[in-house]
C-alpha cells in the first residue's frame, strides 16, 4: 500500500478535520507506506533504537507535556533528531497549534505539519480508518446491486436479459436498489461493500420507459446508499444442454476483488418470473447462513433411508 | 464462423456536452447491434459496457477527455468503426 498525503490531507480535511500548518503544498507529495500510526513519545526521549519512522507522526499530550519540561535548546535538538529521520509529517492533536520554532524547524526539513481538533485516541482510530479506507482496493462491477431482506445481491447478466426489470419487480416487492448496471465495490477486511456512481446514483434505466430517479416513484424506503456484497446471480439465456444448478448442493463461486462469493447461474425463459426466483435464491442463501441448508439435509435424509433399507449404518 | 478477435482504440471526447443522455443512447443502440462486447472506459480498470446507459453516464466523458474503447468478439472490427464514427461526428451535435 501506498498513499500521497495529499490524498490523505484532502479526504481528512472534513473527517478529521485536518488543517496543514507549515510545509506547504510540495511536501504533501510525501507518501506513507504504512497505515498505522505512530506516537514518538520514546524517540523524543532519544531513543531511536527501535522507530517507525516510515509512519505519521502524531503528537499528543504526553509529547507536549514531556517536551515542556525540557529547556527549549534541548527541545529543539529532541524535535530535529525526530526529523531527520525522514518521517513522512507531523500531526498536532487535541486542537493545539505548534509552537513558532517547530513549525519553522519542520519547514527547513519540508515536513508537513498537520493540526486537527480530535483527542490523540480518536485521531489515531479514526485516521487508520481514513488511510485503510483510501488505499483498500476498489473495482467497478458491471451488474445491478440490490438489498433482499439484508443479503446483497449483485445481478449480472448480458445487456437486455432484464436485469433492471426484475430490479424494479424486487423494488416493488419491498427491496432497495443500491445501483443499476454499474456498481462500484470497495474490498475491507473480509467484506465487499458495494454502492452507486455518485453521477448517477439511486437513478436506473428501463427499456422503453427510460431514466427513472428511483426514491421519486418508489419513496426513499427504495434505495441504499451502500450494501455489502453477499451473492452473485447471474441471468443467461435458457439453453437446452448448458450445466445448470438442480440441487443446490454446491453453488459456483465468483472471484472479487481476491473474494470469493456464492456465484448462482439463473436461467432467464418466457414465463419465468425471474423477480420470485432472484428473492427465493436470496432468502435461501440467508436460510443457509442461519445453518438451514435445505439441499443438502434433504439429501442426507434421502441418504439415510437408502442406508436403512440396505442394512447398512455406514459407507456414504 | 468467424473468429474472435479484440479491439482497442483511443478517443477525444469532442462534442461540447460530452457524453450526456443523448449520446450515450446513441451509443447503446449501436454497441446493442453487434455480438460483439463493447466497454468504454478511461482505462482497463473503470471500463464499462457500452450496452448499458447507466455505465456510459458513469464514466463521466466530458469534453477533451481520452477514452479508451474495447470491443471484442466475431464482429469486434464493425463495432469499433461504428463506435468510433459517432465520437468523431459529435454524435450529430454542435
Amino acid at each position: 500500500m501506498s498513499i500521497s498525503l495529499k490524498q490523505l490531507f484532502e479526504a481528512g480535511k472534513q473527517r478529521l478535520g485536518l488543517e496543514l500548518v507549515s510545509g506547504g503544498e510540495i511536501s504533501l507529495n510525501r507518501t506513507i507506506e504504512e497505515s498505522a500510526l505512530n506516537r514518538p513519545g520514546l524517540a523524543l526521549t532519544g531513543f531511536f533504537q527501535y522507530f517507525a519512522q516510515r509512519r505519521l507522526q502524531v503528537f499528543g499530550l504526553a509529547e507536549f507535556t514531556y517536551l515542556k519540561s525540557l529547556p527549549q535548546a534541548e527541545q529543539e535538538i529532541r524535535v530535529r533528531a525526530l526529523l531527520k529521520k525522514k518521517i513522512p509529517g507531523i500531526v498536532v492533536a487535541r486542537n493545539r497549534y505548534p509552537v513558532p520554532w517547530l513549525r519553522d524547524l519542520a519547514e527547513a526539513f519540508h515536513t508537513p505539519v498537520f493540526r486537527t481538533p480530535l483527542i490523540t485516541s480518536n485521531f489515531i482510530n479514526e485516521c487508520i480508518l481514513l488511510i485503510e479506507e483510501l488505499t483498500a482496493p476498489r473495482g467497478r462491477l458491471q451488474g445491478t446491486m440490490l438489498e433482499i431482506m439484508g443479503i446483497g445481491v449483485l445481478l449480472k447478466g448480458p445487456a437486455g436479459i432484464g436485469k433492471s426489470e426484475a430490479a424494479l419487480s424486487l423494488i416493488k416487492k419491498g427491496y432497495s436498489l443500491v445501483s443499476d448496471d454499474v456498481t462500484e465495490v470497495i474490498r475491507q477486511s473480509g467484506r465487499l461493500t458495494t454502492y452507486a456512481n455518485e453521477m448517477t446514483r439511486y437513478h436506473m434505466e428501463i427499456r422503453g420507459v427510460g431514466i427513472v430517479h428511483v426514491p421519486s416513484l418508489f419513496g426513499v424506503s427504495a434505495i441504499r446508499r451502500k450494501a455489502e456484497l453477499d451473492i452473485v446471480i447471474e441471468l443467461h439465456p435458457y439453453v437446452n444442454d448448458l450445466e445448470e444448478e438442480r440441487t443446490g448442493i454446491t453453488p459456483g463461486e465468483i472471484e472479487i476483488l481476491g473474494l470469493r462469493r456464492p456465484l448462482y447461474s439463473l436461467p432467464v425463459s418466457s414465463g419465468r418470473d425471474m423477480a420470485n426466483i432472484i428473492e427465493a435464491t436470496a432468502l435461501n442463501y440467508k436460510l443457509k447462513l442461519l445453518g438451514h441448508d435445505a439441499a443438502k439435509e434433504l439429501n442426507e435424509k434421502i441418504i439415510e433411508h437408502f442406508l436403512r433399507k440396505t442394512g447398512k449404518t455406514d459407507g456414504r | 464462423m468467424a473468429a474472435e478477435k479484440e479491439m482497442i482504440r483511443e478517443i477525444e471526447v469532442l462534442n461540447a456536452y460530452g457524453i450526456h443522455a443523448r449520446p450515450a443512447a446513441l451509443l447503446v443502440k449501436a454497441a446493442g447491434k453487434y455480438r460483439s462486447d463493447v466497454f468504454i472506459g478511461h482505462d482497463a480498470s473503470d471500463e464499462v459496457s457500452a450496452k448499458s446507459i447507466m455505465g456510459l453516464l458513469t464514466i463521466e466523458g466530458h469534453k477533451g477527455t481520452k477514452l479508451r474503447i474495447r470491443t471484442c468478439g466475431v464482429d469486434a472490427e464493425a463495432a469499433m468503426n461504428e463506435i468510433i464514427k459517432l465520437f468523431e461526428t459529435k454524435f450529430l451535435e454542435d
